[in-house]
This record gives C-alpha cells, sequence and structure tokens, in this order.
C-alpha cells in the first residue's frame, strides 16, 4: 500500500495466462455441486451463490486462477466476466497463489498506533519474506491489510481468512509460527471489553474454546 | 393532470417519467454520465444530484399538510438524490443546478472527484471536443483541483478485441459499457475488475472483445476511454462534418452519421432512430467505409478510354438507339435509391424493353435478427415496391451465352463478380454500366462506364427490410456542379461543431461521378424520351403519389426520421 501512494502505478493483467490446472482437475465432484444446489436455492437468482461457489473453489484449489473461476460461474451458469469482476473484487478471493498459510497482518489505524508496524516488520525479518511475498518454503504469504474490526485487540492478525490472532507481541508470533509450523491452526478466541466484564462478570461465551480478557493496548515504537 | 415542479416551474406529466430523463425532454440540461436511456440506471457517477421534496401528507386525513398561505409543506430529502434513479410523483417539488445553490456546489465537487485521476491529456484524446466529461467540467466543474499528489497511472492503449482501444486512466468508471454487453447486446465479454481506484473495464482473461456490435461502447462511453483502433489519431471532431444519412451494408437501414474530412468518409457513428436501429450500430456497417473513398472511378469511360460526360452519354444513347428492345437488358440495382430504379424502369418502359430486374445478394445465416441481415444491400425492398423482381441468373446466363442479349444496362451492380456470366461472355454484348468502384469486375466488358455517386454522395430514398423509407443527403462533394446537390448540402450540414475547418469544398479527393438521376434523364433526352424531374424530390414526389406501395414516402415526410410505408406483403 505504501508502495503504490509513493509509485502509484497499476500495472496491466496478464490477458492470456497459461492455465495453472488441466481440464481434468477442472471439476466438481457430485457432493460439491449437491451443495451449490443447495445454495443455489436460497437466492432468488442462481447468481447470488456465486460468493460461496467462488470460496468454496478456493478452498478445494488454494487459489482462484481464471480457469477456476470459470468453471464456478459455468457452474452457475451465469457470465464468466461478471464471476470474474466478484473474484477480483474481493482480496480475500486469492487470485495468484499464496503460502500454505497466509498471515494478514492489519496495519490500519488502530493497529499502527499500537504497534501494527512493528509487528509485521517482525514478522517479515523473522520469516525474511516482504509483505506481499510468499516464503522460500512455501508455508507463508505475508500481507499488510487494512482494518479486520478488532481495533479493541489490536495489534492484530489473520491466519488464512480465518482465525484472528489478536493482543500480538512477538513472543506470540514466534509461539504462533512455531505452531503453525506444525500445523496447528490456533483457535478462535473471543475478547471483550473492560465495560462488559465488569457488567457481566467476565467473559461468559461458552460457544468458543478460548476467551481473552481485555488487556490495554501497547503503544508503537515509534510514539512510545 | 399529475405535475411536478422543476425550478418553480410547473409540468404536467404522464405515466412514471424518470426524472433526469423528464428534464432531458423538457430541455432542461441535467449532467450526468452513466446514465443511458437504453439501460438500467446503476445512479454510480452522482453527477445528476439534485434536491428532490415531497408534500407532506397528514397521517390523520391522508391530505398534503398545507401551510398559512394555502400551498403544500414540502419535505426535501435529507440528502440530494440521483435525477437518473427517481422516479416523479405527483407534486414533488425539484431543484436542479439552476435555482440551488447546493446542487451547483454538488456538481463542482464530484466533477473534482471525477477529475482527480483522469489524465490531462485532451490535447491528444480521441474524444476531445465531444467528450460529455470534458464539456461538463468546463460547465459545470471547479476551477481547478486541490489533488496535489501524483495521479495513478493504469494501463494504456489496450486492445481489449480487433476494434476497440481501452485507455484504463481515462475511465470514469459509468460502467455504460459493461451495462452494453450485459443488457443490450448480451455478450458478456466486458466487466470492471478489482475495487477502488484499481479498477478499469477490462475482459476476463481468455476472452476477446469481439462481439459484432464492440464498437457502440466507443460511442455510449462518455470519456475517451474506448476509442476506435480504426479511426484513432485520424481526425478531430472539429475538422470533420457530420451528415445524417443511412449505412448501405444490409437490409437494415440502420441510421448513421458519415463524418467527412477532406472529402473521405473518416468514420461512420449511429444516429438514434427508435424506428430503426434505436441507438446501436453493428461494427460491419461503421468499418465498410473504405468504398466510398478507394478505387473510386474518374470520370466517365468509353471502351476503357477516358471521355467526356456529354460523349459517353451520347454514347449510351447510340447504343440504346441501335438495338432492338428484345435484346436489351435493363439490371436495377437494390444498391441504387428507389429514385434511380425508377427511371430506369421507366426508361425500360418507354423503350419497349422488358421490366428491369435486379441481382440479390444474400448471404444465408449472415444475419441476426437484430441489425445485421442475410441481405447484404439496402434496398431490395425499394426494387420490389417499384415491381422490380429479382434476376433469374440462369436464365440471363443462357440468353447471353445464346446471344439473345444484344445490350446490357447495369445499375451500380457487378453482373461478373455476382457470378451471373464470365466477363468474356459479354464480348458480343454492348455494356453500360452505372459504377461506383474500379474494382468492378463487369468494368472490363463496359462499352459505356457512367461512374455512379455512391450514398454518401447522392440524394435518394432507401427502403429497409422492414418497410421503412429513409432519406439520404450528401456527406461529400463531388466533382461538377449539380444545383440540387448543393442545395442539399447546405441544408445536411447540421455543424454540431461550428468551425470552419473541415475542407468540404477541397479540391482533392473529388470523386468525377454523377447521380443516377441526373445520367438516365439525360441519356433518355438523347433519346427523345420525356424523362424529365426537377430533381430527385419530383421523383418521389411522382413515385408516392402513383405507387401506393410508396404511398407518402415524400421528402418533406420522410425528413429525418424516414416513413414506414404500409406492407404491401402479397402483392410484391
Amino acid at each position: 500500500m505504501t508502495d503504490f501512494i509513493k509509485d502509484p502505478v497499476i500495472l496491466m493483467p496478464e490477458r492470456h495466462p497459461e492455465p495453472v490446472f488441466s481440464t481434468e482437475e477442472l471439476v466438481f465432484t457430485a457432493e460439491e455441486t449437491r451443495q451449490i444446489a443447495t445454495w443455489v436455492s436460497q437466492y432468488p437468482t442462481a447468481d447470488g451463490a456465486i460468493m460461496k461457489v467462488l470460496w468454496m473453489a478456493q478452498e478445494k484449489f488454494g487459489f482462484l486462477p481464471p480457469e477456476v473461476i470459470r468453471l464456478s460461474a459455468g457452474a452457475l451458469g451465469m457470465p464468466y466476466a461478471r464471476a470474474f469482476g466478484v473474484a477480483t473484487f474481493y482480496t480475500q478471493y486469492f487470485k495468484s497463489k499464496k503460502g500454505r498459510y497466509v498471515l494478514d497482518v492489519c496495519t490500519c489505524f488502530s493497529c499502527q498506533i499500537c504497534g501494527g508496524y512493528d509487528m509485521l516488520h517482525y514478522l517479515e525479518e523473522k520469516l525474511g519474506a516482504h509483505a506481499g511475498e510468499t516464503t522460500d518454503d512455501g508455508l507463508f504469504t505475508i500481507q499488510e491489510v487494512e482494518c479486520l474490526g478488532a481495533c479493541g485487540s489490536a495489534p492484530m492478525l489473520q491466519i488464512t481468512n480465518g482465525p484472528y490472532v489478536m493482543n500480538l507481541t512477538e513472543e506470540k508470533i514466534d509461539a504462533l509460527i512455531d505452531a503453525l509450523k506444525r500445523d496447528q491452526l490456533p483457535f478462535f478466541s473471543s475478547v471483550t471489553l473492560p465495560q462488559d466484564e465488569d457488567d457481566l462478570g467476565g467473559n461468559r461465551r461458552t460457544d468458543v474454546r478460548d476467551t481473552l480478557t481485555y488487556s490495554a493496548p501497547p503503544v508503537a515504537k515509534t510514539l512510545g | 393532470m399529475p405535475t411536478v415542479t422543476i425550478d418553480n416551474q410547473e409540468f404536467e406529466f404522464e405515466g412514471n417519467p424518470i426524472l433526469l430523463q423528464f428534464c432531458l425532454d423538457h430541455d432542461i440540461e441535467l449532467p450526468h454520465f452513466c446514465y443511458h436511456p437504453a439501460m438500467s440506471a446503476p445512479a454510480n457517477c452522482r453527477q445528476c444530484l439534485v434536491e428532490i421534496g415531497t408534500p407532506e401528507i397528514d397521517r390523520g386525513t391522508g391530505e398534503p399538510r398545507l401551510d398559512e398561505d394555502g400551498n403544500p409543506v414540502i419535505r426535501f430529502f435529507p440528502k440530494m438524490m440521483t435525477g437518473c434513479s427517481e422516479d416523479i410523483s405527483d407534486g414533488m417539488v425539484v431543484k436542479t443546478h439552476r435555482s440551488s445553490e447546493l446542487v451547483r456546489e454538488a456538481q463542482k465537487d464530484n466533477l473534482e472527484f471525477l477529475l482527480i485521476n483522469h489524465p490531462l491529456d485532451c490535447p491528444i484524446c480521441d474524444q476531445a471536443g465531444n467528450c460529455p466529461l470534458q464539456i461538463q467540467a468546463y460547465k459545470y466543474g471547479p476551477e481547478g483541483s486541490r489533488f496535489e499528489f501524483r495521479k495513478v497511472s493504469k494501463p494504456k492503449h489496450i486492445e481489449l478485441g480487433p476494434r476497440v482501444v481501452l485507455d484504463a486512466e481515462r475511465c470514469i468508471n459509468c460502467t455504460r459499457c459493461t451495462r452494453f454487453t450485459t443488457e443490450i447486446s448480451e455478450s458478456h465479454q466486458l466487466t470492471i475488475i478489482e475495487r477502488s481506484v484499481w479498477n478499469y473495464p477490462m475482459t476476463p482473461p481468455g476472452v476477446d472483445f469481439d462481439e459484432p456490435y464492440s464498437m457502440n461502447v466507443i460511442d455510449i462511453c462518455p470519456v475517451g476511454a474506448l476509442t476506435s483502433k480504426d479511426f484513432r489519431f485520424k481526425a478531430r471532431v472539429w475538422e470533420m462534418s457530420s451528415t445524417p444519412s443511412i449505412t448501405i451494408g444490409n437490409a437494415k437501414g440502420s441510421n448513421c452519421f458519415y463524418w467527412v474530412k477532406d472529402n473521405l468518409v473518416q468514420k461512420v457513428t449511429p444516429r438514434t432512430n427508435m424506428e430503426v436501429n434505436e441507438y446501436w450500430l453493428p461494427d460491419e456497417d461503421r468499418l465498410d467505409y473504405d468504398v466510398f473513398n478507394e478505387n473510386r472511378p474518374e470520370g466517365p469511360t468509353i471502351a476503357g478510354q477516358s471521355a467526356s460526360w456529354d460523349d459517353a452519354k451520347t454514347a449510351a444513347a447510340d447504343l440504346l438507339k441501335n438495338v432492338d428492345a428484345n435484346g436489351i437488358v435493363f439490371l436495377g440495382s437494390a444498391f441504387a435509391c428507389v429514385e434511380d430504379n425508377y427511371l430506369l424502369g421507366e426508361l425500360a418502359s418507354a423503350l419497349g424493353a422488358a421490366a428491369p430486374s435486379y441481382i440479390q445478394h444474400i448471404e444465408p445465416g449472415a444475419g441476426d435478427g437484430w441489425l445485421i441481415t442475410d441481405d447484404k444491400t439496402p434496398n431490395a425492398s425499394g426494387c420490389e415496391r417499384l415491381g422490380i423482381r429479382p434476376l433469374d441468373a440462369t436464365l440471363l446466363r443462357s440468353r447471353i451465352q445464346g446471344g439473345d442479349v444484344k445490350l446490357l444496362y447495369v445499375l451500380q451492380d457487378d453482373p461478373v463478380a455476382a457470378g451471373i456470366c464470365e466477363a468474356a461472355d459479354l464480348a458480343g454484348v454492348s455494356v453500360i454500366l452505372h459504377h461506383t468502384n474500379t474494382t468492378n469486375e463487369t468494368l472490363v466488358a463496359a462499352n459505356v462506364a457512367l461512374p455512379a455517386a455512391t450514398v454518401v454522395e447522392t440524394v435518394g430514398t432507401f427502403v429497409n427490410q422492414d418497410g421503412h423509407a429513409q432519406r439520404v443527403w450528401p456527406s461529400k462533394a463531388i466533382r461538377g456542379v449539380n444545383r440540387t446537390l448543393s442545395m442539399e448540402i447546405g441544408k445536411s450540414r447540421a455543424d454540431k461543431h461550428g468551425t470552419p475547418f473541415d475542407r468540404w469544398f477541397d479540391e482533392d479527393h473529388l470523386v468525377d461521378c454523377q447521380p443516377g438521376w441526373v445520367v438516365i434523364p439525360e441519356i433518355a433526352d438523347l433519346l427523345d424520351i420525356e424523362l424529365r424531374f426537377k430533381g430527385p424530390r419530383d421523383i418521389m414526389l411522382k413515385v408516392s403519389s402513383e405507387n401506393e406501395a410508396f404511398g407518402g414516402a415524400t421528402y418533406d415526410a420522410m425528413a429525418e426520421p424516414g416513413v414506414r410505408l404500409v406492407d404491401v406483403g402479397a402483392e410484391v
């Protein structure tokens, strides 16, 4: 993002890229097709289910090259161009191959003043890859993202469009990377705000495995 | 009748009009970019913001509340609304930029936003001079910009397809082009990709924008983002004159403008006619203008040798005089106008020869049921209505080979290229040919060749396959003087740009040709046949009064929209 502000150049995407997947690979299984039919029945028109189908395709193929978007559009009988517009609109749909874990570090306003960039730079140094890049072993992709809506627990990061890791510290990042290398994905943890804890007598959520109590956020190194 | 008040002026309305369209229809200019009457209104350019209020209704009585003066109390929406997405309702009060400072400021600010990343390359942009963004920024925009950072650079000169070039920087994301491919042509080849400042229209990977109507997006693009690959950098809009006319590539007779510079047709754009082509024009109709510019004849010839018009007409008359009427075959033409075909028919009957027939040019399967037809001629229906029948090619071929035909008179067609006969077969036949291009393969066999004016040089009437009679105006000048053409040129020049730079009377590129309605009466005169008319206007007066298949098709009645003729169906 920062590079873009300095040098705001948008490059031309490749018009006719070589397909990544073969035609034999590009199929939805019978079960997936049934699932799609269920989703379609939940919307007024079949087009409505495109986001769910793309999501499923991303989980199946890992990312969404054009031929997978075409497959998803075809499954709903909607124009490929329209599905492509949807897929490119959302950053959570990966249009290129990513590492096994995508670490989205928030550097938006709240996280930034609480050390979001400190965490990002620590992670970059630790993994030897810059934001937007994938480590050589193909395990991790680091991304710098805008607000993920967890400002109360800043700084934070998100793992592959999934669980949040909040109240980040360098030690927490070390532990997280070790766990991910062992393929242990952290669980979603619920955080309450202090006033709620006073009123409610602590975090009373029972539907999550981990609950965290509120802690005063840190201050970014450059500010402290 | 329900009423709406726009800028303190009351209008009556019927039905459920869209506010923006209603304003435009009543000569109230509301700036806008994304709205197009033929397509859905996404209201995403935000340029047509107006203040809208509706009468306050007392919930108890269901009647409008009245103020102390007895006028209904108007409650305005807290924010300005887009005129393109708002239906007019009874009692509505609208304030446009003409009466509201708020609206003026909104228009100004909105344009400042639209121009933030818009490049300032108007001097090299094809759209300049005819650009809604340029015009509206000038009329309603701010005097400068407060944006002091580097503008975003986006991909430029991308060939989206074989005919359309994209300059993504200039795009303001009005989505007219993507809505055209979604709602009108339904090719679904374009979409807006990416998000925020990254987005612009694009084909998805592996797809080319090659549909047969792709060039329409160039006309509806309100900026210079989509330009024609063919026309790019050829001429500025103020250097050309545009003349209302019709296209002749097929039997739909789509309405168009011919844009002329230096007496050469530079481009063809659609002209709105809701009865024929609405707002659109297929690509093939836009790109076949080379026939007007290239391979044009340089004056008449007698046996291949250049001759004066007088000599050529005399030679033609002599040929006609010295042949028995039974040996003369007249070929009318579905490429020529009704007037020329009518005169040819009159000439044939005065000579006692058989009535003319015309060569059909039908490509089965070429049509699409919309603006592209199987029939590749503009006036087959006009010929039919004159009683000119399709030619029996086999019969004519055998008659020519059997030596029955002594003289072949061809109006604007090419029997050799059409496969009726070989040029060698015509060795023993005298041929009089009105030809428009030197590529005409019958030309080598012509004893007298009389260059004919094409649709851009003549005045005439064409009838499309649906029976819509439309007249054309001369778009460019020919060599030599013709009073009718000069007058019609003057009338046709709805010069929107009002500058003296077009090279209308430049001596270059003037084609030495004459319309059929000049040449045929003069030949008839030499044969002592009475076939004098004051001009094509008089011919159509006579045709429309005598022939009920042309009832009402006078020049005054046709004007620019044309006249829908009665369906004579089985009679023709």
